[in-house]
Parts: C-alpha cells; sequence; structure tokens
C-alpha cells in the first residue's frame, strides 16, 4: 500500500482542567478512503477532526498530513501546518458558523481567495461546485433565507472548492432534517466516487454503512476499528458505549434472539435476501393473517376516547408579516384543527417549513393567531390578559433549549421560572429538587450550567422548564444534535413525565419517534396533512403522501412492505422493531424445517 | 422573527449601478448624501428628488424592496416634521392656536428638512442594495488603504464589519428564540420598578451572550479552516477595477453637485 495521506502515531492531547480528549490514538488514512469516525458524546471526536485537518496540535506523539510531519517530539512546525491547511478541508456542525458573506456564490469563493487563486480560475470552481451540490439556483441568494440542508451544502461548496485532498467532515448533519441530511449524504458518494479522501463524523449510524472503515471512540481512545460489517457486530460493546447499531444489524440481532434462522448482517439487502428464503422454506400456504395492530403500537388506549381536550384547535391561521425577503408563499399556519386529549402524548412532523415551529409558538401563547382559536387547557391563547397565567401551565422547550441557560449555578437556572411565578421558597426549593432529579442532575446543582457536557446542558434546560411543573411540556425537535445515548436517555425522562400525567406535545424529526405516541399531527407548507393514531397515520397507503411531503414511514413498517414485496406477506403494518420482530417470528414459527436449519447454520 | 430587521441587504440584478465598482460607487453616495444639506429651495428639492427617483429607477431594483428597506427612517422623519412644523416660528403666521403657531417658515422647514434627508437615506439604500458584501469589503478595504499604511488594521476593519452584516440575522434569530424560552418561563420584561426590569432583562443578555460567544468560536474555526489569513495574501474573484463607466458616474456626481449648488443661488 502507498503512504497514508494522514497519519497519527500515539497521539495524545489533554484540555485544560486535565481532560484528555485523546489518549494514545493511531491511525492511518490512505488516499481515497471514506472512513467513518462514531462515539458518543465528550469521546474526543470532533478533537480527532480537528487534528486531522490540522487545526489543533496534540501533546504528545507524531503527525503526519499529506506526507508532511508536521508535529512530533520536536514540536509544532508551524511552516508545515501552514503548508498542509491549504489542502484540507472541514466541514462542521453548523451552518450558520461557517458561512461568512452574504451572497452563496461570495461565500464559496472565500475560501479560493484566501488561497490567492486567480480570479478567472475562482469563477470556474464556484460553478462547479454549486452545480455538484445541486444549489445551481442559488448562486445569488442570501444564506440567511437557505433551510438549514441547503446552508450546509454552501458549506460543503465552500471546502471543496479550495480543491482539498482530504474533506473532514464533523457531524455535518446533526442539526438537519432528514431530507437535509440525505442531501449532504449524496454529496458525500459522489466524492467518494470521484476518489477524494473523506473523514465523516456522526452519530447516525446508518451513515456510517456507507463508509469503507469505520473508527469507535471512547474516551478518547479508539475502541474499535474495521469494516462497517466487523464494528456493528460488536452489539454489546457497542451498546456499552452508549452507542447503537444500524436499524437492519438490530434487527437480524433480535431475529437471531427469537430463534430465527438467519445470518447476522449490517447489509440490507442481505437481510432481505436471507428473510425472503426463509420466507421461502417456511409456510407454503401464506394466508395473509391480520395481525392486531392495537398490540403493537406502544401506547395502546385510542386518545380520542379521553375524555377531555388539553388543546383545542380551531381554524388556527397565522401568518408572518412582510417580513423581508423570507418569501412565504403561504400562510405559515392555514386552517388547522386538531384536538389533543389531555395526559396523552403527541408527536407533530413536518419537514422544515411546514409549519411546525410556528404552531409550537402559538400553542406556547407566544403569538396571538390571526384566525381561528387555540385554547389550551381551557384558556384563550388570545387573551392577553391570562397570558400569565398560561405560561405557568405549558412548558416550553425550544430547540437546542440548553441556549435558555444563563445563571451562575444550576440550581439558579432552574429556579427562574418557579421564582417568576412568586412561589413561595420553600416550594421552589422543593420544586427544584424534584426537576433535577427527574433528570438526573441531582448533586450537580452548585456546578455552573456552562460547564455542563453539551447532554447535560439539555437536561439542565428541561429542568428549568419541568420545576414549573407544567400541565402541558411542549418541545421543539428535543433529540436534535445529542448522541444515541442521549437520545435514550431523554426519550426515557419525557415518557415518565408522560406517564404521571403530564401532556406532551413534541416536535419531532424521528418518524421512528412518532410512531410510539399516541396520536400524530402531520402538518405539510402550513395545512393539517394527517392526524391520528400511529397506525392510521403510517401505512402503506399513506406512504406517498408522506413521501412528497419529505417524510417517510417508520423503519419498522418500511422493513415490512420491503419483505412484503419480495413475497414476505402477513406482517400486517408493525411501527417499531420488537413488533416488526413478532411479526417475523409469527410469520416464520408455524413450519420451521429442522434440516434446512441446519444445513444453513452459520 | 419577532425582530427580523430588514437592513438593506444585498439584491441581485442586471444593471449599471449594480456594476459600478463600488469604490466610486460609495464616494459619489457620499457626495450625494452630504450635498443635500445645501438644499434649501424648492427648485433644488425637486432637483434633488429627480436625481434620487433617476437613480431608483436606473438600479433595476423592485421598488416594493426599496420602500421597506427605507421604511423605517421615513418614521423617524415624519416624527421630525412634526418638531419642525411646530417649533420653528420664522415666516408668516398661518394658523395659532394656543401656545402653538404653525408658520410658513415652520411648514417649509418640516418639509424641506425631512424630504432633503429622504434623498440622502435613498442613496445610501441604493449603495446597500446594489453591493455585495464581499465588494462593500473590498471597497472599504481600498478606501481605507492610507490607515494600513500609517499601520491600522485597515482590512481587518472592513472584514469585521462584512461579518457583521452577516451575523446580524443570526444574532437576531437567536434572540428572539431565547426571549420566547425566556418570556414561556414566566420572565417578563417591560414590567415593574426600573431595577425590576434591569433584573428581568439580565436572563437573556447573558444567555444571548453565550449564544454569541458559540458563534463567534464555530465562525473563529471556519475562518482557520478556510485559511484566512489577513488582506495581504489574498486574490479577488471579482477584482476592482475602474471602468470608463466610473469616471462617467463621478463626473455625472460632479455636475449634479454644482448644479444643485447652482441652483440654490438663483
Amino acid at each position: 500500500m502507498d503512504q497514508p495521506l494522514l497519519s497519527l502515531d500515539h497521539v495524545t492531547l489533554r484540555y485544560e482542567h486535565g481532560i484528555q480528549a485523546l489518549d494514545d490514538v493511531s491511525l492511518n488514512i490512505a488516499a481515497g478512503e471514506r472512513i467513518c469516525v462514531l462515539g458518543p458524546n465528550g469521546s474526543g471526536k470532533s478533537t480527532l477532526a480537528s487534528i486531522l485537518c490540522g487545526l489543533l496540535a496534540p501533546d504528545e506523539g507524531t503527525v503526519e498530513l499529506l506526507g508532511e510531519r508536521v508535529f512530533d517530539e520536536q514540536g509544532i512546525d508551524f511552516e508545515a501546518y501552514r503548508r498542509v491547511r491549504r489542502s484540507l478541508g472541514l466541514v462542521f456542525q453548523n451552518p450558520d458558523d461557517q458561512i461568512v458573506t452574504s451572497v452563496v456564490e461570495e461565500d464559496i469563493a472565500f475560501g479560493p481567495e484566501n488561497l490567492g487563486v486567480p480570479s478567472d480560475e475562482i469563477g470556474v470552481r464556484v460553478a462547479r461546485e454549486l452545480h455538484r451540490v445541486a444549489l445551481d439556483r442559488y448562486a445569488k441568494a442570501d444564506p440567511n433565507n437557505l433551510s438549514g440542508g441547503q446552508k450546509q451544502r454552501v458549506a460543503i461548496a465552500g471546502a471543496l472548492a479550495m480543491e482539498p485532498q482530504v474533506l473532514v467532515l464533523d457531524e455535518p448533519g446533526a442539526l438537519l432534517d432528514v431530507r437535509g441530511r440525505r442531501g449532504i449524504m449524496r454529496v458525500m458518494d459522489q466524492l467518494h466516487e470521484a476518489g477524494t479522501t473523506i473523514v465523516h463524523v456522526t452519530h447516525f449510524m446508518e451513515e456510517a454503512l456507507a463508509a469503507d472503515r469505520v473508527v469507535v471512540l471512547a474516551k478518547g481512545r479508539l475502541v474499535l476499528e474495521g469494516k462497517p460489517a466487523e464494528v456493528f457486530s460488536h452489539g454489546n460493546k457497542l451498546t456499552e458505549l452508549g452507542l447503537e447499531e444500524p436499524f437492519c444489524a438490530r434487527l437480524a440481532e433480535a431475529l437471531r434472539a427469537k430463534g430465527v434462522n438467519i445470518p447476522w448482517t449490517c447489509d440490507e439487502g442481505e437481510l432481505l435476501a436471507s428473510l425472503s428464503r426463509t420466507a421461502a422454506a417456511g409456510t407454503p400456504s401464506k394466508d395473509p393473517r391480520e395481525v392486531d395492530c392495537s398490540t403493537m403500537s406502544g401506547g395502546s388506549d385510542n386518545p380520542s376516547e379521553r375524555s377531555e381536550s388539553a388543546i383545542r384547535s380551531t381554524g388556527l391561521t397565522y401568518s408572518y408579516g412582510d417580513t423581508d425577503a423570507r418569501e412565504a408563499r403561504h400562510p405559515a399556519l392555514d386552517d388547522v384543527s386538531f384536538a389533543i386529549p389531555r395526559g396523552s402524548f403527541t408527536t407533530i412532523v413536518g419537514q422544515t417549513g411546514s409549519g411546525k415551529s410556528t404552531l409550537v409558538r402559538l400553542l406556547c401563547a407566544l403569538e396571538t393567531p390571526d384566525a381561528g382559536r387555540l385554547v389550551v387547557e381551557g384558556i384563550d391563547t388570545s387573551d392577553r390578559r391570562r397570558r400569565r397565567q398560561l405560561h405557568g401551565r405549558i412548558g416550553y422547550v425550544m430547540q437546542h433549549p440548553e441556549r435558555q441557560l444563563f445563571a451562575e449555578t444550576v440550581l439558579e437556572d432552574v429556579a427562574y421560572g418557579p421564582t417568576n411565578l412568586r412561589l413561595p421558597p420553600a416550594e421552589i426549593e422543593r420544586r427544584c429538587a424534584n426537576a433535577l432529579a427527574q433528570v438526573g442532575l441531582t448533586g450537580r446543582e452548585q456546578a455552573s450550567p456552562f460547564h455542563l457536557s453539551g447532554g447535560q446542558q439539555r437536561l439542565c434546560a428541561l429542568a428549568g422548564i419541568l420545576a414549573m411543573e407544567p400541565d402541558v411540556l411542549v418541545l421543539d425537535e428535543p433529540m436534535a444534535g445529542l448522541d444515541p445515548h442521549g437520545r435514550t436517555q431523554l426519550r426515557d425522562i419525557i415518557a415518565r413525565i408522560n406517564a404521571q400525567g403530564t401532556t406532551v406535545v413534541q416536535v419531532t424529526h424521528s418518524m421512528n419517534d412518532a410512531a410510539t405516541s399516541q396520536q400524530v399531527i402531520v402538518l405539510n407548507e402550513g395545512k393539517l396533512l394527517m392526524q391520528g393514531a400511529p397506525e392510521e397515520v403510517f401505512t402503506a397507503d399513506t406512504r406517498d403522501a408522506l413521501h412528497t411531503s419529505g417524510l417517510g414511514l417508520p423503519d419498522a413498517l418500511t422493513w415490512a412492505l420491503r419483505l412484503e414485496a419480495n413475497g414476505l406477506a402477513g406482517l400486517g403494518s408493525p411501527l417499531t422493531l420488537g413488533a416488526l420482530v413478532d411479526a417475523l417470528v409469527a410469520e416464520a414459527s408455524p413450519a420451521p424445517e429442522p434440516e434446512e436449519v441446519s444445513a444453513r447454520g452459520l | 422573527m419577532a425582530f427580523r430587521i430588514s437592513l438593506g441587504s444585498y439584491v441581485p440584478a442586471d444593471s449599471v449601478l449594480h456594476r459600478l465598482d463600488p469604490r466610486s460607487k460609495i464616494v459619489c453616495g457620499l457626495a450625494i448624501m452630504v450635498s443635500v444639506f445645501f438644499i434649501r429651495t424648492p427648485l433644488q428639492l425637486a432637483f434633488g428628488w429627480l436625481v434620487a427617483l433617476g437613480l431608483v429607477l436606473m438600479s433595476h431594483l423592485p421598488t416594493g424592496k426599496v420602500l421597506s428597506s427605507i421604511k423605517p427612517v421615513i418614521m423617524v422623519l415624519l416624527v421630525l416634521s412634526v418638531f419642525n412644523l411646530l417649533l420653528v416660528n420664522t415666516g408668516t403666521t398661518l394658523v395659532a392656536a394656543g401656545p402653538l403657531r404653525i408658520t410658513t417658515g415652520g411648514l417649509w422647514a418640516a418639509v424641506n428638512y425631512s424630504l432633503r434627508l429622504v434623498v440622502a437615506v435613498i442613496a445610501a439604500t441604493l449603495i446597500l442594495l446594489t453591493t455585495t458584501p464581499t465588494q462593500l469589503t473590498d471597497a472599504f478595504d481600498a478606501l481605507m488603504s492610507p490607515l494600513t499604511r500609517i499601520g491600522l488594521p485597515g482590512h481587518e476593519i472592513a472584514m469585521v464589519f462584512s461579518l457583521m452584516l452577516r451575523f446580524i440575522p443570526t444574532i437576531a434569530d437567536e434572540a428572539s428564540a431565547i426571549l420566547d424560552a425566556q418570556t414561556a418561563r414566566g420572565g417578563a420584561l417591560a414590567e415593574g420598578s426600573l431595577v425590576d426590569r434591569v433584573r428581568s432583562v439580565i436572563p437573556i443578555v447573558i444567555a444571548l451572550l453565550a449564544s454569541s460567544l458559540r458563534h463567534a468560536n464555530g465562525l473563529s474555526r471556519a475562518l482557520d479552516a478556510r485559511c484566512y489569513e489577513g488582506g495581504a495574501t489574498r486574490s479577488h474573484w471579482h477584482p476592482l477595477e475602474l471602468h470608463a463607466r466610473d469616471g462617467v458616474a463621478v463626473a455625472f456626481t460632479c455636475v449634479y453637485v454644482v448644479a444643485l449648488l447652482a441652483l440654490g443661488g438663483l
């Protein structure tokens, strides 16, 4: 093999306060390789990305980038760093921070200008990269008017226009919706084909399947390394690290645990093939048995049968005034009617710009509707005099709620809400203690909220809202940017709060999350597209309608439909992994053929 | 969203004004803006307006865009007019009611001071709407090069200015999100005594400051990653170049200023 393009040898890096960000990491990356870096929050992924793109030098070890030795026991070679950095591109999480001008094409030209590229050549590169990321039409647009996914593609084009030998992407999809992430993955596939070396840091295990090699970090150490299939076969180890395997691998594993004889795999095609084979070998006559849906979804009882609604909306309409360049061709919300039963768990889904966030702002009485009525807990949100009272009963968890933290200690921050409600000190104390216990931050009362980890900051912000003991809790994409462990933790906390009787309304990008709620509200271009129990909203019949609105089906149902297309009928409409496994087991068990099984054992 | 400000950001179009070199555009614009303070007679005012409207037409910008950009300033000017109307007491009295006297002088001051400032505002707006931030930066950079020569960071000041234009909407969105969140937690702005009000701003200001620092951190990483090292080694995609049309623009501006002054002497 040729000399590696990037090479780290026993690299260690400590931050202040003695935190070990990287601990004795050795890694070689060859030209043209596509590497995926996985790991829980705080495992050192971003630090590794910074070192690989020449923005950070370690404390110990040797770093060779593009054949130049930039760091060794003699220290940092600043000149070498300056040279190699010109050929190393970086794209990271927040697209807003990476765009430096207010015209898309000028922004893409910024990097080449810094490199001193001649002006004719810059024009060629800008046009080429705009085309590559499919933004030709937006050359003159203001990035502020683009969606998150489009902005991130501008950032990628800006990096590519510098013609880097290596492109490092540090969680480029963390703040994007499904469609935005898909767009980024498409660009990456193209680049990989064209031979660009890619280092991709991500929290989404599905995305790692496309890599040539996967590297897993934990607490600054490199703990697993290999082809995706090899790494994901260490299911237990990944779970221990707070990561999870791709859906396909989890499905295969769960089926094997139930005694279905298929080889373990994380390749979708392979699993599909072996399941179809099992089916062909199994029941010869496939009488499609109706699978009882109600036993499958998490929320069993029908919410519409419950007595009262916590929220009732009739003909809700709202549009933003003529707010400058953001052209809204339709009102943000247009004649939206629904009811949310008290104590239920409702999810709101819809792609960026569908009106989700507007609906949330109206629900929280931060805005009053132009037309229609919105009654929350018996109070009309347009009643300005009772607004204060209403704010005491609805808890609003904004997107990235850690942004609301301001106080010197965690306790002070959490007490902000209850103090505003003018509660007696003893009550405030009780509520704060309670809220912190609910999110698992007991004992951190005196810490500064700004010294908490990212995941803990979010929990602290959530505690600040729980301390107001709201009857209705509204969450706007609470899982965005969290690692799988953080997502699971937060999901459990929200479920517990809901079980205690609080009505929960959650905006989400994840159809899997929506599938486990009791009611789903689907918005598209400001209109109510669908509403109902997940079993009603997610079906084979609604797939196309959801797809045109930029949404999809839960993974389990997608798989069930795909298996059905491969001749495996009678699976019903499972919405969760567990339900899909049960349906498959039920389908496979009637006619087990012992000979066949032993012949195809691993 | 509540804070969305239309701060005359670049609107692409194909016009002479768009193609003009940003340096000559800024110099001509400044000349027009200063010249309005010499407008004293109705004839001058009419001439100034004629030229301003002509420039708007030449810019090929949607009129609505120009109007919405100057709207906030017009509001301020209207208030100013009312003061002028009531406080300037020269000339003959038209209406008198108690201590208030509206005179011909007051009426003219109210009309002239506001209307001539609108001409200046239009000139400034047209510069912002027809020039990309990069061009503005380059132009400031060039115009400030004398400063650089005496050791002041001319290029850096221009870059900071451009980044500021870029980040105003981002920070405004952030501010409105934080304001929402703290309002939902029962924090009310404008209520109670002055001390209460100041105290109620803290949760918003500190949170916004923390947010801005996060952005600053990200931005510095982005600037490093894109090899920004200050002005010296940069090239330019569209290098500033003076064309014949720039000469014509400067000449026309000179003629305009001289004509305006001459009209005042009539």
